[in-house]
């Protein structure tokens, strides 16, 4: 997928194009205009005079507004400096905004043609990357001022509806104007493009649904320096830092989104463009890790998540009671059961997840009343654990598809079809109890009790998931440890067997809390050896085994939201040295992203490549991989939440120098932390 | 009762289905499009009981189908959210209602629970 495509957005609402602000869409070029998971425009393409245009420069700021400074011929020509065309565009209340300006440069008057072709495929965003013949019927309107694209299949309907401020020629297929400029003039118009989402009555759906007009450009300009100027403010003696949190906070404040279900609250989507959707995993984590910087987040993903809780047995959604989410879409394969996100449920780590994020977020915030208020799905939630997690009845979480045909088939993190895999590279029988399902399940049965203990009023039901969380945790020990090898199995397979590869998933482990303090040590040094340390960071995947590929998604890549995990499961465990030594790592790798820690780069030794090595994905900035410098400077400066109080423990090696987080948001109000390179050499 | 419409109203109004959380609060107007006209059903929610009336009353969020649609929705045959996003039914209101009718209608026929899938004796 092409990186360099430009882009302006407000939540699911985005535009992506060529650098001179073009979009002619292909199965592996997927540019264009969309909204509510639909591509609303697949051709927009500008001519002078019959020339395609050529970009001098872009100007983008803030995912909010880009600017375009074109000149006509293609790129080898000499600049005709004669005449030059601005391209100024927004998403703005909802709508794609395009003001053209066209200059006449010369010293005579000139006559000039633009063209604008127009057209849509309405291809859903799930389909958009494959050859795909639309199954409805695809129309087009000539309208006065200007044109309306449409798309019906059943009672299934979408409409673009794109006009032009100044006089224009319309037909089937574009746009055009002739223009008469005097020397040195220029002419203006503004085109705007809806999006109709419309029903049998001609009126969009989301007009006669309770929710708040979508913000202007102006507002959301507003909205943005509102929120950078509520979250903590970071000073830090090296810049990498400071630079690597102040992109994440205005990468985090893009991937807000407000669904329709809670139309007043903001949760984080799980990536730009492609993955701005209500997600399980993603959202959890993400609102997990921002908890010392933006707190409402978790509050807003703990409502969403549970309204849309699963209720039922559903084998076309791997839904069962008490399931959380994977992932929810509006788009067309959705809506006429091609695929399954209405929504999906194939995950296994969600659910335990949400447990685990409900209490962290109580601890932090002290807001009581979610607990209270969320009582009901997180005993559903901790319910589907034991009787549908648990898929042979031995204690352990396990996944195994019903919907082989458009589900997924491994539910956890490392979701491709070869991620979990033995060290000499057979692939195991299901189904899998992949080892960080299982800390997870242990973590979110302490913290279920917790909650039970303090806050439902119900310490016999606290007792029991104390009892079993310590069943669990010795039985795992039992079952996952390799003795000869000094480390924790991947997985266990479908008949209970190890599956031996070395892989990041065990640090998962040290978060969770359910490895002994015996072991730490041995698991740790695993973590931060050659085998999966990069240099970098850690690998998902040693080095050794055999499928171990540098650039394999899930089978070597470093993963920053991975190793920001780790990193304060290191920390819980007291290895504040391994921690300090991967946070740095992260920081460096994210200068050579201009602050943005991308969802994951290659797992190549630092020593071979002296630089990180970015791996094509799709989505930039990733939610997961945006959140990892808020859970980083959390392990840097060893922040807990105990009763009112902020503990602080800071541990931060040499070349970080000061670092201060002033204004941490919590249920103590607000506390400044600070920590300095040497503070720990004191002690 | 031999409507499928009104066996479906008859249940919710004697009890109301498990899922439906306690918390649960808000009113619903039904109507549905049959070859006879508009048959309007009003439920009411608070605190996760449902109270039934076969009129017209205002509501939080009104929900409009084809009584066709609305009985495959009773069976279980429709999942009330796919339905809505093909537009065959219609909500005005709050779309968590819409999400709420993935609670009051059954489950879809047939489906296993993942142990059976897995080999085993579920429970």
């Amino acid at each position: 997928m092409n990186q360099n495509l430009v882009r302006v957005l407000d939540g699911n609402v985005f535009v992506l194009s060529e650098d001179n602000g073009d979009i002619e869409a292909t199965a592996a070029n997927p540019v264009g205009f969309f909204d509510f998971d639909t591509r609303f425009l697949s051709v927009w393409r500008l001519t002078l005079n019959g020339e395609r245009l050529t970009s001098l420069s872009i100007a983008e700021r803030d995912h909010l507004q880009m600017r375009f400074f074109l000149v006509p011929g293609a790129p080898t020509h000499y600049v005709d400096a004669k005449s030059s065309l601005i391209r100024e565009r927004a998403i703005t209340g909802g709508v794609f905004e395009e003001r053209l300006t066209l200059f006449n440069h010369h010293h005579v008057p000139e006559e000039f043609t633009v063209r604008l072709d127009v057209g849509s495929d309405f291809a859903p965003i799930l389909g958009v990357a494959a050859e795909r013949t639309p199954p409805g019927r695809l129309y087009r309107q000539v309208e006065e001022r200007g044109l309306r694209l449409g798309y019906q299949r059943e009672r299934f309907q979408r409409e673009t509806a794109v006009t032009s401020s100044e006089p224009v020629r319309v037909d089937e297929r574009g746009l055009t104007w002739t223009v008469r400029l005097a020397p040195r003039q220029a002419w203006t118009t503004t085109l705007r493009v809806r999006s109709f989402v419309l029903r049998p009555d001609g009126i969009d759906v989301r007009d006669r649904l309770e929710r708040r007009p979508r913000a202007s450009a102006e507002e959301r300009q507003d909205d943005l320096s509102a929120w950078l100027s509520r979250t903590p403010q970071l000073t830090c003696d090296w810049e990498a830092l400071t630079e690597a949190y102040r992109r994440s906070l205005v990468d985090l404040a893009a991937l807000r989104y407000s669904p329709l279900t809670l139309p007043d609250e903001v949760m984080p989507a799980a990536g730009l463009p492609w993955a701005a959707t209500i997600t399980g995993r993603d959202s959890i984590l993400t609102s997990f890790m921002a908890l010392p910087v933006a707190p409402e987040l978790a509050s807003a993903t703990v409502r969403m998540l549970g309204i849309d809780q699963g209720t039922v047995l559903d084998d076309f959604r791997d839904e069962e009671p008490g399931k959380i989410l994977r992932e929810f879409r509006y788009g067309e394969m959705v809506a006429f059961e091609e695929r399954p996100q209405s929504p999906y449920y194939g995950t296994a780590d969600a659910t335990p997840l949400y447990v685990i994020l409900l209490d962290e977020y109580e601890r932090w915030s002290g807001d009581v009343g979610l607990v209270r208020e969320f009582e009901d799905e997180a005993r559903a939630a901790l319910r589907w654990i034991d009787e549908y997690g648990d898929l042979l009845g031995d204690g352990y979480v396990r996944y195994l598809w019903r919907n082989e045909r458009s589900g997924v088939a491994n539910q956890g993190w490392k979701d491709s079809p070869e991620a979990i895999c033995h060290a000499d590279g057979r692939l195991p029988g299901p189904p899998l109890a992949t080892c960080e399902l299982q800390g997870y399940a242990y973590d979110a049965k302490l913290r279920g009790a917790r909650m039970a203990r303090e806050f439902w009023g119900d310490p016999a039901y606290a007792d029991r998931l104390e009892r079993e969380a310590a069943a669990l945790r010795e039985r795992f020990d039992r079952d996952f440890w390799i003795a000869d090898r000094g480390y924790y199995a991947l997985a266990l397979d479908g008949d209970g067997g190890q599956v031996d590869a070395l892989a990041s998933n065990m640090g998962h482990l040290l978060w969770s809390g359910i490895v002994p303090p015996e072991r730490a040590a041995e698991v740790a040094a695993h973590l931060v050896g050659p085998r999966l340390f990069s240099g970098w960071g850690i690998r998902s995947l040693a080095t050794g085994q055999e499928r171990y590929n540098p650039l394999g998604y899930h089978l070597g890549a470093v993963w920053p939201f991975d190793n920001a995990l780790i990193t304060w499961g290191l920390r819980r465990y007291g290895f504040a040295e391994e921690a300090g030594r991967i946070a740095e790592a992260m920081v460096e790798v994210s200068r050579f992203f201009h602050g943005r820690l991308p969802e994951a780069f290659a797992g190549y030794a630092r020593e071979l490549t002296e630089y990180p090595v970015g791996y094509p994905t799709a989505n930039s900035p990733q939610a997961m991989a945006t959140a990892t410098p808020f859970l980083l400077l959390r392990a840097l400066l060893g922040l807990e939440a105990a009763g009112e109080h902020l503990l602080m423990a800071p541990r931060v090696p040499a070349r970080f120098g000061r670092v201060e987080l002033l204004d941490v948001p919590g249920r103590w109000g607000r506390r400044d932390v600070i920590g300095s390179g040497l503070a720990h050499l004191a002690r | 009762m031999s409507d499928p419409i009104e066996a479906f109203f008859a249940q919710l109004a004697r009890q109301a289905p498990e899922r439906v959380l306690r918390r649960t609060t808000g009113t619903i107007r039904f109507e549905l499009e049959g070859s006879d006209g508009l048959d309007v059903w009003h439920v009411t929610i608070r605190h996760g009981r449902l109270a039934v009336e076969h009129r017209a009353r205002y509501a939080d969020t009104v929900i409009r189908t084809r009584r066709d649609v609305f009985v495959r929705m009773a069976r279980g045959e429709v999942k009330p959210l796919t339905a809505w996003l093909r537009n065959e039914i219609v909500a005005d209101g709050h779309f968590r209602f819409v999400v709420l009718l993935e609670r009051l209608f059954p489950a879809p026929p047939g489906a296993r629970h993942p142990r059976e899938r897995a080999g085993r004796r579920p429970g």
